[in-house]
Parts: C-alpha cells; sequence; structure tokens
C-alpha cells in the first residue's frame, strides 16, 4: 500500500491536476465505449426500422408499430423512427394510439419546430381529433416549415389537405381564405387549377372556380372537363351567359356529358325568360313578361291542386279571405293559413295592369308584375318543392335579381 | 506514511458490519493540514472540497453511464430487444443470472446486498464516511447482471451506492479531514442518484430527505454541486432525453383535484401493502440457513421470470419503455391494475431475495400503472372528467414516491422535474399529501427506515426530526417574579423591599439595560457592611445576568441555568420586558415531563 501512497501528490494544485487528468482519461475511455455501443445499437435499429417499413407498405400496422418501438428501444432519440412510428399509430385507426403518437410528435416539435414534416403528422393528429384551431396552426407551420426535398409542391399539397379538412369540417370562409392563397401560389398546370377550382366549388365561391377554369382552359382550350367546370361554375354565379356559351363548348366537345346538357338547357331557358336581359327590344321585353306572368299562373294553380287549396271560391275576395283566415288562425292556434289565394289575389290585380305596359307613362310596371311572378315562383318553390322547366328558369332569374339587389 | 482506514467488517447484508470499527482520524488530519499549509491562502480545504465535489459529479457521472450501459446491454444480450411472453429465455435467464449473482454477493462482493440506500446512510452516521470500493464495484456488476437479466429492481439505488462509493474511496486516497470524509459518502450518493435519474433537484432533496437525514447549509452546496456535475456528464454522453416521453397533461377544473386526491389516497395503500409484504418477508428469508441464500436470487428469477412469461413481461427489469407505453395509453385499465399488482409481487421477491438493486424504478412502476388504471376507471364513471390517462399516470408516479419512500419533498420535485410541467403540480401536491398521510397510518417507520432497523441500526432520519417536539425556553418558563429590584435603588431600601418576600434570588433591572442577579443573604451582607447609602448598580458586578428570549430551544438555557438561579426571558422587541424567569428546577421539570422517544426494531 505504502508505493501507492508515494504516487499521491502532497499539494492541493498538484492533486486537481491528477484529478483533471483522470476525469479526461474517464470521459475519453466512456466516450470511447458509448460511441461503440450507440453505432451497434444504431445498426440494429436501422434494420428493425427498415423491416417496419415494409410492414408499413404491406398495410400491416400492428406489426409496423411493434418494429418501430424495437427500433426505437435500440436508438431511442432517432427522429425519423420518432416520426415513422407516430405515423404508424395515427393511421392504425385506433383512436387511442392518438395520444402516443401525438407526445412523440410534440416532442420532435420541440426539438425542432421548424420540421414541416413533423408539424404535417401533427396537423394530422389535430384533425384526426377534428381540432381545427390545432389543425390550421400546425398546417400552416408545415407550409411555412422547413422541407427537406421539393418545398412548393409539399407546400401546396399541405395547403390543400388544410382546405380539404376545413371543407370537411364547413369551414367555407376559412376554406376560400387558404383556396385563394393557393391559387396565387400555383404553377401553369392545368392539373392543379383544375383540383383548385373543384375545391373552389366545394366551398361554394363559383367566381372563384370559374377564374380557375378559365385559366385551365388557357393552357388547354379543348379540355371538355374545364369546359363542363367552367360552365356549372358560371351556371352557379349566375353569369348565365357566360354558362351557356362554355356549355355549349362542353356538350360539343363531349355529346355524352349529360349534366352538361342538362345545364345547358336550362341556362337557354333563363336566358329566354329573363325580360331584364339586355339586348332585347322592348316588344321582345313584353312579350317574356306576358309569357312568365302566365307561366307563373300556371304554377300557382298547380301548387293550389297539389296542397287541395281551392282557389276558386276564395277568387272573389282573396285577400280579404286571407286576412280574416290569418286572425282566426291566430285565434285558434290551427296550422297557418295558404298564402296561395293572396298570390292569386295580387296576381289578378297584376292581370288587369297587364295592358299597359306599353304605355309611357308606366316604367315601374314591368318590374311590378315581374315582382308578382318572382314571388308566385318563390312562394310556391317553398310548399310545392323545387319547380322544373321554365318555373325554375323563372326562380332562377328571381334569384339573381334578388342577389344584385342586395 | 499513514496507515489505511481499517476496513468494517459488513454483516450478511453488507448493511450492518458485525463490529463497527471506527476509522482513525488523527493521521488523515495532519497530512491534511500539511496538504493545505504549502498554498495557504489561495486553498483552503473549504475550497478544495467543493472542487472534489465536482470531481466526484463527474466520476460518478462517468460510472453511472457505463451502468447504464452495462444493464443496457445485458438485457439486450441476454433478452433482446422486446422481450414477448411465452419464451423460454425469461424462465432460463434470470434464474441463472440468479445463481452468478447470489455466488458473487456470497463469496466476492458481501456488501452489496439490496438498495445501496441504508449502506449509504450507515456510513455517514456509523461508519465515518466509509464505504468499501469494492462495494461500488460489486454494486456495479451484480446489480447491473440482476437488472439486465430480468429481475424487478432498479438501477437508481445502486447507482446512488456506487457514486457515494467512488466518493468514499477518493476522499480516503486524498486523505481530507474526517469530517469532511464523512460527507463525501451523501455527496458521491447525490450524484449518483443525480446521474441515474437525469434530474438534479431530486436527487438532492433525496440525500438530503433519506440519506443525511437533517438539512445543513455547509452540506448542500457540494451536495447540490456534485449532482449538477454528474447530470451534465450524464447528458453529454446519454443526451438530455427523460427516462420516458412526457404525456400531454391536463388540469383544467379545481374540482378534479377529488380525483386526484382518491388516487393518492388508493396509492397509499398500494405503498402499505407493497412496504409491508417486503418488511414480512425479507427478515423470514434472512432467517433461513445460509444454503438457501445460494438459490434465493435464482428463485427469485424465475418467479419474476413466470410472471413474464405468463403474460406480462413488462415487470421485468426496470421497466421504463412500459412505463413510457402506460403514460401514452397503450393499455387498458385492468391490465395496468394487473400489471401495478404484479409488479408489487415482483420487486418484493426480488428485493427479499438480496438481490442488488434498488426500489426508486418499480415504486415509479407500479404509480404509473396505478395512476394509469385509477385515472381511467374514474373517467369511465365520471367522463367529464379533463386528466389523461398520462396525468394520472404521472402523478400516480409521484404518489408511490410519496407513499412507499416516504419522501414527501422529492415525490413533489421528482414528478415537476421529469415532466418538466408545472402545471400539474397541485394534483401532484394533493395526491402525494393523501398518500404520505395513508401510509403514514397504517405504517409505523419509512421503508429504508424499517429495513435497517431488521437489520439492527437505528439512523436518524429527517422524518424523526420533523415530528420531534421540540422543547422551547417557554415550555419551562415561570411566571415574572413579584419582587424586582432596581439598580438605580439604594441597597437599603431594596433590602427593605425583600424582607417580606420568600424568594432567596432577586433578579435586578439595571439602568440603562440589561440584567443582574442578587441573594437575599447578598443584598443583607451589604447592608450590615454599612453600603445602605449605595445604590445597587455601584455594589453589583459589571458583568451583566445572560438573558433568554421564549422562543430559543430549551437546551440553550442549560448554560446557564446552572450558574445562575434565575435566567430571565425577555421580550425579543424590548429586552426590558420581562417575560417569566427559567430556573434549574424549571427546566429539569420540563425535560422529565417529556415522553422518551422509544426507538423499537420493526420486523
Amino acid at each position: 500500500m505504502s508505493w501507492r501512497r508515494k504516487l499521491i501528490p502532497r499539494s492541493a494544485p498538484m492533486l486537481l491536476l491528477v484529478l483533471t487528468v483522470g476525469a479526461a482519461a474517464g470521459f475519453a475511455a466512456v466516450g470511447h465505449l458509448v460511441t461503440r455501443y450507440t453505432l451497434n445499437q444504431q445498426a440494429r435499429g436501422r434494420k428493425l426500422y427498415y423491416l417496419g417499413v415494409a410492414d408499413a407498405a404491406a398495410g400491416r400496422s400492428d406489426d409496423a408499430i411493434a418494429a418501430f418501438r424495437a427500433a426505437l428501444s435500440c436508438d431511442p432519440t432517432n427522429s425519423q423512427y420518432q416520426l415513422s412510428l407516430a405515423r404508424a399509430l395515427r393511421d392504425s385507426n385506433d383512436p387511442s394510439r392518438l395520444d402516443e403518437a401525438e407526445s412523440y410528435l410534440l416532442a420532435l416539435w420541440q426539438r425542432s419546430p421548424q420540421d414541416a414534416a413533423v408539424n404535417l403528422a401533427l396537423a394530422r393528429v389535430a384533425a384526426h381529433r377534428g381540432v381545427i384551431e390545432d389543425a390550421v396552426r400546425y398546417y400552416h407551420n408545415a407550409m411555412y416549415g422547413v422541407w427537406s426535398s421539393d418545398p412548393d409542391g409539399n407546400r401546396s399539397r399541405a395547403r390543400i389537405e388544410l382546405i380539404q379538412f376545413l371543407l370537411q369540417k364547413h369551414a367555407l370562409a376559412q376554406a376560400d381564405s387558404e383556396l385563394i392563397a393557393l391559387a396565387a401560389a400555383l404553377p401553369p398546370d392545368p392539373a392543379a387549377h383544375a383540383q383548385a377550382a373543384q375545391l373552389f366549388e366545394t366551398a361554394q365561391d363559383y367566381p372563384g372556380a370559374l377564374a380557375q377554369y378559365e385559366i385551365v382552359l388557357r393552357l388547354e382550350p379543348e379540355n371538355s372537363i374545364a369546359l363542363a367546370g367552367a360552365g356549372e361554375a358560371a351556371y352557379r354565379a349566375a353569369n348565365y351567359t357566360l354558362a351557356a356559351h362554355y356549355l355549349h363548348d362542353a356538350a360539343q366537345a363531349d355529346p355524352h356529358n349529360e349534366q352538361a346538357k342538362k345545364l345547358q338547357d336550362l341556362t337557354e331557358l333563363v336566358l329566354a325568360s329573363n325580360p331584364f336581359h339586355s339586348h332585347i327590344s322592348d316588344a321582345e321585353r313584353d312579350r317574356r313578361i306576358t309569357a312568365d306572368f302566365v307561366q307563373a299562373e300556371d304554377r300557382l294553380l298547380l301548387c293550389a291542386r297539389q296542397t287541395g287549396v281551392d282557389l276558386d271560391n276564395s277568387k272573389s275576395d282573396g285577400s280579404k279571405s286571407v286576412e280574416v283566415d290569418n286572425s282566426r288562425n291566430r285565434n285558434s292556434q290551427s296550422p297557418p293559413a295558404s298564402p296561395l289565394p293572396a298570390l292569386q289575389a295580387r296576381w289578378m290585380a297584376a292581370k288587369a295592369q297587364l295592358r299597359d305596359l306599353r304605355s309611357p307613362t308606366e316604367t315601374d310596371l314591368p318590374d311590378a308584375i315581374m315582382d308578382v311572378v318572382f314571388q308566385i315562383e318563390q312562394q310556391t318553390a317553398s310548399i310545392c318543392g323545387q319547380p322544373q322547366g321554365r318555373d325554375l328558369a323563372l326562380l332562377m332569374i328571381s334569384q339573381k335579381r334578388e342577389a344584385a339587389g342586395q | 506514511m499513514n496507515a489505511p482506514p481499517p476496513i468494517a467488517n459488513p454483516g450478511p447484508d453488507g448493511s450492518s458490519p458485525s463490529v463497527p470499527t471506527p476509522v482513525p482520524t488523527a493521521a488523515p488530519r495532519r497530512v491534511s493540514q500539511r496538504l493545505f499549509s504549502s498554498v495557504e491562502g489561495v486553498f483552503n480545504e473549504e475550497l478544495f472540497f467543493l472542487i472534489l465535489c465536482v470531481f466526484i459529479g463527474i466520476f460518478s457521472g462517468l460510472a453511472v453511464v457505463c451502468f447504464r450501459l452495462a444493464i443496457d446491454w445485458t438485457h439486450l444480450a441476454l433478452l433482446g430487444p422486446l422481450p414477448e411472453a411465452h419464451s423460454w429465455r425469461l424462465l432460463a435467464v434470470p434464474s441463472l443470472a440468479g445463481l452468478v449473482v447470489a455466488f458473487l454477493v456470497l463469496h466476492v462482493f458481501p456488501g452489496i446486498r439490496g438498495s445501496g440506500v441504508n449502506q449509504t446512510k450507515s456510513a455517514l452516521y456509523i461508519f465515518n464516511g466509509f464505504i468499501p470500493f469494492r462495494t461500488a464495484v460489486g454494486k456495479f456488476i451484480c446489480a447491473g447482471l440482476a437488472i439486465g437479466s430480468g429481475q424487478s429492481l432498479g438501477p437508481e439505488d445502486p447507482s446512488l451506492q456506487i457514486g457515494a462509493g467512488i466518493a468514499s474511496a477518493l476522499g480516503r486516497q486524498l486523505q481530507i479531514s474526517r469530517e469532511k470524509i464523512r460527507l463525501m459518502a451523501p455527496v458521491g450518493a447525490a450524484a449518483g442518484l443525480a446521474a441515474a435519474f437525469n434530474a438534479p433537484i431530486s436527487a438532492v432533496l433525496f440525500v438530503i430527505e433519506e440519506v443525511i437525514g437533517r438539512w445543513s447549509a455547509g452540506i448542500l452546496g457540494s451536495v447540490v454541486l456534485a449532482a449538477v456535475s454528474s447530470v451534465v456528464i450524464v447528458r453529454s454522453f446519454l443526451g438530455s432525453e427523460p427516462l420516458f416521453r412526457i404525456p400531454v397533461t391536463t388540469f383544467k377544473r379545481p374540482r378534479e383535484l377529488i380525483a386526484y386526491a382518491v388516487l393518492g389516497l388508493v396509492g397509499g395503500l398500494a405503498s402499505v401493502v407493497f412496504a409491508k409484504t417486503i418488511g414480512y418477508l425479507r427478515p423470514r428469508l434472512k432467517a433461513l440457513p445460509r444454503w438457501t441464500q445460494y438459490f434465493q436470487p435464482a428463485l427469485a428469477g424465475l418467479a419474476v421470470g413466470l410472471i413474464g412469461f405468463l403474460g406480462a413481461p413488462q415487470v421485468m427489469g426496470a421497466g421504463y419503455g412500459f412505463m413510457d407505453e402506460a403514460m401514452h395509453g397503450q393499455y387498458v385499465w385492468k391490465f395496468l391494475l394487473i400489471l401495478a399488482l404484479l409488479k408489487i409481487v415482483a420487486t418484493s421477491i426480488s428485493f427479499v431475495s438480496g438481490t442488488p438493486g434498488g426500489m426508486f424504478a418499480p415504486a415509479l412502476f407500479v404509480g404509473a400503472m396505478l395512476g394509469g388504471a385509477v385515472g381511467d376507471i374514474e373517467r369511465l364513471l365520471f367522463p367529464h372528467l379533463t386528466g389523461t390517462t398520462g396525468t394520472y399516470a404521472l402523478v400516480g408516479m409521484g404518489v408511490l414516491f410519496a407513499g412507499f419512500l416516504r419522501a414527501p419533498m422529492t415525490s413533489v420535485f421528482m414528478v415537476l422535474e421529469v415532466s418538466g410541467n408545472y402545471e400539474i403540480i397541485v394534483p401532484v401536491i394533493v395526491a402525494n399529501a393523501c398518500s404520505y398521510l395513508v401510509s403514514r397510518s397504517f405504517l409505523a417507520v419509512p421503508i429504508f427506515d424499517m429495513l435497517t432497523r431488521q437489520d439492527g441500526l437505528i439512523l436518524p432520519s429527517l422524518e424523526e426530526e420533523r415530528e420531534e417536539t421540540i422543547l422551547r425556553v417557554e415550555d419551562a418558563m415561570v411566571a415574572v417574579p413579584k419582587t424586582i429590584l432596581s439598580a438605580q435603588d439604594y441597597v437599603d431600601g431594596n433590602a427593605r423591599r425583600v424582607e417580606d418576600s420568600t424568594e432567596t434570588a432577586f433578579l435586578v433591572r439595571m439602568h440603562p439595560s440589561g440584567w443582574n442577579i442578587i441573594t437575599r443573604d447578598q443584598l443583607q451582607r451589604l447592608y450590615r457592611e454599612g453600603k445602605g447609602e449605595l445604590t445597587l448598580a455601584s455594589v453589583l458586578p459589571s458583568q451583566t445576568l445572560p438573558s433568554l428570549f421564549p422562543d430559543l430551544p430549551l437546551d440553550s438555557a442549560l448554560h446557564y441555568v446552572n450558574d445562575y438561579p434565575l435566567v430571565p426571558v425577555v421580550n425579543r422587541a424590548d429586552s426590558r420586558k420581562l417575560e417569566g424567569v427559567v430556573t434549574r428546577d424549571s427546566v429539569f421539570k420540563k425535560y422529565e415531563s417529556r415522553p422518551s422517544v422509544e426507538v423499537s426494531s420493526t420486523s
């Protein structure tokens, strides 16, 4: 023992020096040991990881999860393994595993919050849970985050995924604003614009959809799907002239497209029935008003028959009887009386004025008569259901007029 | 050259040496003085000791890194990365490893049985900080083999003892003073535990609560330095990842605290069952013939392996990976409950068999499983509860720590430090307090104290100290005497005042402050000597009487009551205001009336 004691320095600084050297040597030795062990474990983890990837690709999610877990037990800090395990857990159709998936992803996120893949995975977990706020946040992080490859494509795909999620959740306004941002950044690719147009349609932004289809048509003028889409979008946007144009071209490009043909017929009927269309003569306008007025009466009578309302008995004092009926209803709490007799009374009153259509002093008369027509179409639509043919055309004209008035 | 300190003979389980031999101290003190005399002014022993604590942390950290690698490597080599039920390895490996461990414990490393916490505490209080280096080496090898082969034990307590062993060896080699050598073991223990847990605050608190057993400002700095430096070392090699991924934790409504309180009560009961099982089995197995000790670890390994073989391999080893899975909702509540019960059984068997290994990780495992199960059941019954399974599991860990290990402060900080989430501090405190109270109601002494008493040792504990009734001066104080003399008055006047008094000694109020004392005889003698025209101040000695404050410990009165018949007790805000007096009789009567603290051996 004495020789060992002789080796121990007798001054404090020398002792500290010896301890420092000892610590450095220990550090180096342990470092070497840890490195060797880590490399060994990493190799083992890689094998298990590829096994998991193969299982996941083959749809064996439980096997994939087990393999990823084993890989992680060998290399617990490997981000790729964690991300793969989190994805496998999320996609396993077992809601109870979402917590675990989220935990892995949050740990990864804390390490690199700018990682777009992690943010996208977290966004998907939030989307699985239906939490819009979190999903939007993580999707945005993914869009503006760092992608290892194809950043533009990945960003665009992430935004489309977000839009689809928002549409699924009926958050149409949010979806529309994302769509506007998406459309602004799209490359000149017909497929991408067509997809954007469809998303605009789902978000009920028909002018936006029309604009996207028009871009597709500029790139591929003969694209029949885009023609039909543009026609339908224009139709939904109540731009019937443009709709007729596109639907005509669509029907010609693809004669089997029944939907386009049906919409084309309806559009042409709208155009032919609309007395407020510009570029028509006064005579033509009067003719259309008269025809629409007659059509409205037919619709009124048909609806009355369907609902069992006897308009003949109430023809003499229609409005009065309606008032009486209404007061009785208020008192007796019975079902509300039909508005059809009152509508008929208004129609009768307007009929008396019909002959004054050409009078230069009655400039407001066409509007007044068409108001009666539109009221009849709207009320009968709510009582007897959606009309067909010319009645539908009149209803659409009325809706367009209302929208323009608003 | 000085002779090395004699090595204490460890008992059969290593915790209670048969003949505690004090370490000689005179020689090291001489060398220590020489060591610092040459560089006086730059290094004093205090500073050197603090620097030494950093090195203890570094060496302990390096040792714990190797220890963790050894456990992982053994586990991978013997059981594979993720052992599955119904594998023959689960039966064979822990049994065969148990035989090897038993041989090593009985023939090569006789001081390494059990957890290591008590041995470290014994080293501090009985053996002047002496822990044989061989114990640290043996603990490393045997605990690594046992835990790696699947025995239901944890690596934290062995890490604590390895750290303490390294520190003790270093202290002896450097021949610092006995006082410092004694502190080396807890400093090393904190470093080892901090490295094992990757949590320095919890380690410091645990060592103070369980090893040192008292709060001492002197040692706190050294313990913190060692703990922090060991954690830095571990993190530089193994990363700063926690032992398990932290789940998403939520605590939204204060009324949910009731649910956590229920968890605390259930955890407290589980702690009692766990501790009582160990307390019941351990002395009985130790009492069996010596030859059975060759087979006890192997049979324990077989039993634990059987549990794994039959479908619960999660209970084998430390189980951090499975705690992680439980916290992330991978198991249903029924399985969580089964795992908690099986872990109690498996750990009890492994521990009482004398296999070296710790109880920290098993306690955390049981807590996590129980917490998850109770949380899931509560949410089934009351679906509006917002806490996740992970939140309950995390709180459950603290609950077992508070109830089983009876370290309430460590339990709270451990959960916070491990989770890094202060949102759940209130549930943790509520649940831990409930668990601690239940455990105290059914269990007289904490588990580590119970084990030391089974070994025939009685060591101080912080819990005892916390509950010890401290007698204060006010407890022995008697009323202010009727006659108080004034130093400004004349002797003859004062002599007349005391004529009718039955007292023999009188307090004298000095001017402008302070107190003095004079007896009846002294006063009468002064009067007879013709000094009646003099003031008391002029005849009394200038040295004033010491005074006490009511809140001082009664022990402080002992210094004076033998020398003075009356000692004034004065107000802290106004030293001229007399609150009462203490006398020798009043102090001794108070000590006699205090119930004596009887320490009984718990078996």
